[in-house]
């Protein structure tokens, strides 16, 4: 893994609209995420930030805008204002090289923990098994769940399972990360190891685009912090900027209640 | 006389257990096959492509829409008429295995469909193609949970095979017929059809029971 290259673009986003129904979830978005940067979207919830997130790989499908994943356009070419879908082969191939954590972890329940972590990397790229097994475990030890990986799911704590959830993203290898609160369906007490599991990856280099409710975590971690409200990203600075010297008034409303707790 | 001739009974044992034993291996093959065709359609019941889609949907309710009884006659009395004569035994596993697969694919569809969306989502994320998705994250999931509903359609199929003998498949239910026929023991014959399928059918429905409790049991293995 790299450190920060600001001259590759890994995630780029150009003029992104998401309608669900008569809201307008996503009122043109553009975004550009460089290798190696550590980038958290703050914002009320309703502001659209995990819709961006899932439009980034394809999950949402957009009205309007264009994706990049590393220099190239991902999931459909528009032409004279129409969308041509790329083939699902196409549309997996980019997925696959995203790695995405999710909220509610949603492991596989019925496979184990190493079942659920070689899964993609067997079946969709083809890794020999062993091979598959033996990142397996050494994704398993850096995220302090060696011991675990003949678990299922359920026998392990929220906190276990999404840093299971993490390995299983990471086993893809993948060009960046996306992660959707996290730890927001955590217990109190089980969201510092998670946050631990992001904070080494971050110091690792990879690149990653967090969608976070914890301020501390966003202020300690990001190169960047982007603040969403409604649809539009209001403001995007420095976490020395935006949580020491806001210039919009939006993100001081938002960071006085979220912070006067 | 007595209603009960035990002697009667004894006497016809043989020829009503080969009875039950067509009965039973009846049941397997059209159960084996149905459970894969309603496999197929439950997933073309999914298909996003339309024409697919309606002709499942079709066949689905055209099924649930007629007694089975009547499937079995026009597959065995009607048929012939536009010159496909098949023999009893052919005729009786094609109705009861398009009758079965019909219902047995709505639990499949049942079982895809009580499958969260994040287990889609987390496939789709991780670059798996919807038909790998299926393959290897909903399916193992979704049959788990029908195996219970499953279990009573079979159940229930061992004993509707009993309409087969209007189409003189020589199963349990017909050999009595033909047996009664003979010596007009009505009572004892159909006394011994009687406590037959109940011995087959009883411990097959604790055995389902047992499996609904495995099922919901989650998926951690049973430490000793």
């Amino acid at each position: 893994m790299s450190a920060l290259r600001p001259d590759r673009a890994m995630i780029e986003v150009e003029g992104l609209h998401k309608y669900f129904g008569e809201s307008h979830v996503l009122r043109g978005i553009d975004l550009t995420i460089a290798a190696g940067e550590v980038v958290c979207i703050i914002g009320p919830s309703g502001s659209g930030k995990s819709t961006l997130l899932r439009c980034i790989n394809h999950l949402e499908i957009p009205e309007k805008g264009n994706i990049r994943i590393d220099g190239q356009l991902a999931f459909r070419t528009e032409k004279n204002g129409i969308f041509r879908s790329h083939s699902n082969r196409a549309i997996s191939a980019v997925r696959a090289e995203l790695g995405m954590v999710f909220q509610q972890f949603n492991l596989f329940p019925h496979l184990t923990v190493m079942g659920n972590i070689i899964e993609a990397p067997v079946h969709v790229l083809r890794k020999p098994r062993e091979i598959a097994r033996k990142r397996g475990r050494e994704l398993l030890a850096q995220v302090g769940l060696a011991d675990k990986e003949d678990a299922y799911p359920e026998e392990l704590s929220g906190g276990q399972q999404q840093r299971v959830a993490i390995a299983r993203a990471l086993a893809m290898e993948p060009k960046a990360m996306l992660l959707d609160e996290v730890t927001s369906a955590l217990d109190p007490e089980l969201v510092a190891e998670v946050l631990a599991a992001m904070r080494d990856l971050a110091a690792q280099g990879m690149t990653m685009l967090i969608v976070t409710h914890e301020m501390n975590f966003a202020r300690q971690v990001s190169s960047r912090v982007i603040f969403m409200d409604r649809g539009v990203i209001v403001e995007e600075d420095s976490p020395a900027r935006i949580f020491g010297a806001p210039r919009e008034r939006r993100t001081r409303d938002f960071l006085r209640t979220v912070l006067d707790r | 006389m007595e209603l009960f001739n035990l002697e009667i009974a004894l006497r016809n044992f043989g020829p009503l257990l080969a009875g039950l034993m067509l009965t039973i291996e009846l049941t397997i093959v059209v159960m084996a096959l149905s459970l894969v065709l309603a496999l197929l359609v439950a997933l073309g019941g999914l298909s996003r492509f339309f024409p697919l889609r309606w002709l499942v949907k079709s066949y689905v309710e055209a099924i649930r829409g007629t007694p089975l009884l009547l499937q079995l006659i026009y597959v065995y009395y009607v048929l012939p008429e536009v010159g496909i004569r098949l023999d009893s035994f052919t005729a009786g596993v094609i109705a009861l295995t398009l009758n079965y697969s019909a219902y047995i694919s709505e639990v499949y569809r049942g079982g895809i469909q009580a499958i969260v969306r994040g287990q889609h989502d987390a496939a789709a994320a991780l670059g798996m193609t919807r038909m790998l998705a299926m393959r290897r994250i909903i399916l193992p999931q979704a049959i788990r949970m029908v195996i219970p509903a499953l279990g009573n359609y079979f159940i229930g199929l061992f004993k509707d095979t009993a309409l087969c003998s209007v189409v003189s498949i020589q199963e349990v239910v017909f050999t009595a017929q033909i047996l009664a026929a003979r010596n007009f023991q009505y009572f004892t014959l159909y006394t011994v059809v009687g406590v037959m399928y109940f011995a087959v059918s009883f411990p097959a429905a604790r055995l389902v029971a047992y499996l609904e409790r495995f099922s919901k049991r989650g998926y951690r293995r049973r430490r000793s």
